[in-house]
């Protein structure tokens, strides 16, 4: 059941936006993946490559002068498409004082208070009773925002996502679960670990709204989803949850080889890679054409390598900053 | 029964009405009356324990104390299919399920006196102690339908919780492992209505318990928890499931606790007396009882003998309990660690030196 649009009846700013943004993404990641390898930045990190989809399509459908977003570790996309300088987000993988997260935070913690992006979580599940608590501010305030909470697979099964789908509900919170289902809990397929494999099902525990998003790897199939769960969330305090099906192409985290799936696997889901999908839309359509597209990546690999100058020339905290930013 | 009482649907399974009248012949348990007789007996005596536990505490004689008034169909209708080999895993409102098993009465009063005896019931086997915080026996129970498993062994954990306990992390981890390990685990929810205060309808907004079942793939139903027969028929079922091999099934009871959450609470502060009147009606014993009058095999007569004869055996167990050699004070170190860590070690030291040195101030 798409609930798709045909291609020309959304706005040609938008759909080239979206495209803009998941390049980003992606180029954003590829250099994060390359500068870890050659040991220029260091620590926990987890790439978002394949699963751009997921956020640019949801975060397309939020105002963000109210809404918020709050997701776990794997969260450069995030606030990349919340409108975070690309600078300050690869400083903060370079751990430079000029970071947004002052250099404190690294790959899992990023944060922009500003552009209403609340983290970064680097506890599985940890930001779902977070993202309710944000919810249930909006609402005490008597606020028009909707909160956007992602998680993976694998955090689903942990018991704070079971209280805070409670919560929601008897306190008509307005937000969004989003289920980034990429198929595997680190090493572990998600039909391993739960004999319900649609996830969306699990709203009924709590009598909420829960749909599957089959094809999370098409933008606008997620797009028009998350606006609809939005809306219901704005208008009338409802919340839901989407299981959204993706894929990361690269493993759980820089350490993890990806050992226990095929390649088979990785070559279907490359096969409907969300960048190429788009681009072959906009293609078809004579939005864009080739031209445009390789002037759009190469700006997006400069803003990239610009960032990379940025956070390189940047200082480090100084020791004593290891005290701050921890108690208000 | 599991399709015809889907949760979904909203429906409850109930067999014998208020009244004592069978109104459900085609899911009547497979029960001698015999057995039915054991099981009335048991939810009496259960009562007996319970009432005069309450008025113990109330004369100052017992600690704080769960009261189990109004629930002796729930527990015991579900216990009461426990073998040998099956394992209880409860929380703290299951008396009639406890004695079942062969706990005895001192041994309730023993833990909830504060003595660590009342862990260990020498004349049950595969109990566990009662479990204090709330729902942490779920994920206890998930862990031993998984052991049972793994070492192919008999055996069915029966593990309680109530309708708060729901609201809980341990829940949701607790039966998705053990709905993906295929773990022989019946979780009985004893849907007394109140979460300590809190109404259901304000801690949760899910048309009934039963159907959180659907988020762990399992089957779940609702009963009428005040019902003997329902309740042991469903758990019959659930058993039956279980031996196919099929995984563990989720129940409702749904209740009603009559008495208060603890001797600690006053539920006038958050229940009328005309629900309390409308419960009353619905009392589990009372109706067994008028099915098994109207059968002929219990009489009132029978009925004040039981209840004399058991006030008597109870006054007598308390009587005994009160000389219990008191808990030696270094019993708070036990029991934790096979060996005490250094700093368990030191602090027990600490304490020694404490006593010695109170002992020679006195």
């Amino acid at each position: 059941m798409s609930k798709k649009k045909k291609i020309q009846d959304y706005s040609q700013d938008f759909l080239k936006k979206l495209l803009d943004e998941m390049l980003l993404c992606r180029r954003f990641e590829e250099l994060t993946g390359k500068k870890y390898g050659l040991r220029e930045i260091v620590g926990f990190c987890h790439l978002y490559i394949g699963q751009e989809a997921v956020t640019s399509g949801s975060i397309g459908a939020l105002d963000l002068s109210k809404d918020y977003v709050l997701t776990g570790y794997r969260d450069h996309a995030h606030a990349l498409c919340c409108g975070s300088s690309p600078n300050t987000l690869m400083a903060e993988l370079y751990g430079k004082v000029t970071g947004c997260s002052r250099g404190k935070g690294g790959s899992m913690h990023f944060f922009d208070a500003k552009n209403h992006m609340f983290g970064g979580n680097g506890i599985v599940g940890g930001q779902i009773p977070v993202a309710t608590g944000v919810a249930f501010k909006i609402r005490y305030n008597k606020e028009d925002g909707v909160v956007l909470c992602y998680f993976g697979d694998g955090a689903i099964h942990q018991g704070a996502f079971h209280e805070s789908l409670n919560l929601a509900k008897i306190w008509q919170l307005p937000i969004v679960y989003i289920c980034e289902n990429n198929q595997y809990g680190m090493g572990t397929d998600y039909r391993r670990v739960s004999s319900v494999h649609d996830f969306s099902i699990m709203a009924n525990s709590y009598g909420l709204t829960g749909r599957r998003v089959d094809n999370g790897m098409d933008v606008l199939e997620v797009y028009e989803e998350v606006k609809e769960a939005v809306e219901l969330a704005r208008k009338s305090g409802e919340a839901t949850l989407l299981d959204i099906r993706t894929y990361r192409y690269k493993g759980h985290s820089m350490s993890d080889p990806a050992k226990y799936r095929t390649k088979e696997e990785l070559q279907e889901f490359k096969g409907k890679d969300p960048i190429l999908t788009l681009k072959s839309e906009l293609l078809e359509a004579k939005i864009i054409t080739e031209d445009e597209f390789k002037e759009m990546d190469q700006k997006c690999k400069a803003v990239c390598d610009a960032a990379v100058n940025f956070a390189k020339e940047s200082a480090e905290p100084g020791l004593e900053t290891m005290y701050e930013d921890i108690l208000v | 029964m599991f399709t015809k009482y889907h949760p979904t649907k909203g429906e409850m399974l109930q067999i014998l009405s208020p009244e004592g009248k069978i109104i459900n012949t085609k899911f009547q348990p497979e029960i001698s009356t015999e057995k039915v007789l054991q099981a009335y007996k048991l939810m009496v005596y259960t009562r007996t324990v319970d009432l005069k536990t309450v008025s113990y505490q109330r004369q100052g004689r017992m600690y704080t104390y769960a009261p189990n008034f109004g629930q002796e169909a729930s527990m015991i209708g579900t216990g009461f299919h426990m073998n040998q080999e099956d394992w209880l895993v409860p929380s703290y409102r299951e008396m009639g399920a406890f004695f079942h098993r062969g706990v005895t009465p001192t041994d309730i009063w023993l833990y909830w006196g504060g003595h660590e005896d009342g862990a260990k019931f020498p004349k049950a086997t595969n109990t566990l102690p009662i479990s204090v915080p709330i729902a942490s026996q779920i994920i206890h129970a998930a862990g031993i339908g998984y052991g049972l498993k793994l070492q192919k062994q008999k055996g069915i954990v029966y593990t309680y919780f109530g309708d708060g306990g729901t609201s809980e992390g341990d829940f949701h981890a607790g039966l998705n492992f053990a709905s993906v390990w295929k773990a022989p685990v019946i979780f009985i929810c004893q849907n007394n209505q109140y979460a300590i205060s809190l109404r259901q309808e304000k801690q949760m907004a899910s048309s009934n318990i039963a159907i959180k079942s659907l988020a762990y793939g399992m089957p779940g139903i609702q009963v009428d928890g005040n019902d003997f027969f329902a309740c042991y028929s469903a758990t019959q079922k659930a058993a039956q499931h279980i031996e196919e091999g099929k995984g563990p099934v989720l129940i409702e009871a749904l209740t009603y606790r009559r008495g208060a959450h603890t001797t600690a609470d006053d539920p006038s502060r958050y229940r009328s007396k005309e629900e309390e009147k409308i419960w009353e009606e619905k009392d589990p014993i009372l109706r067994l009882k008028r099915y098994l009058v109207a059968q002929k095999l219990w009489s009132e007569e029978d009925d004040t003998k039981l209840t004399q004869q058991y006030e008597e055996e109870v006054e007598a167990e308390f009587l005994e309990y009160e000389k219990y050699p008191p808990y030696e004070l270094n019993d708070v170190f036990q029991y934790l660690y096979n060996t005490m860590p250094d700093d368990l070690v030191k602090q027990k030291q600490e304490y020694e030196k404490y006593l010695a040195w109170k002992e020679s101030r006195s």
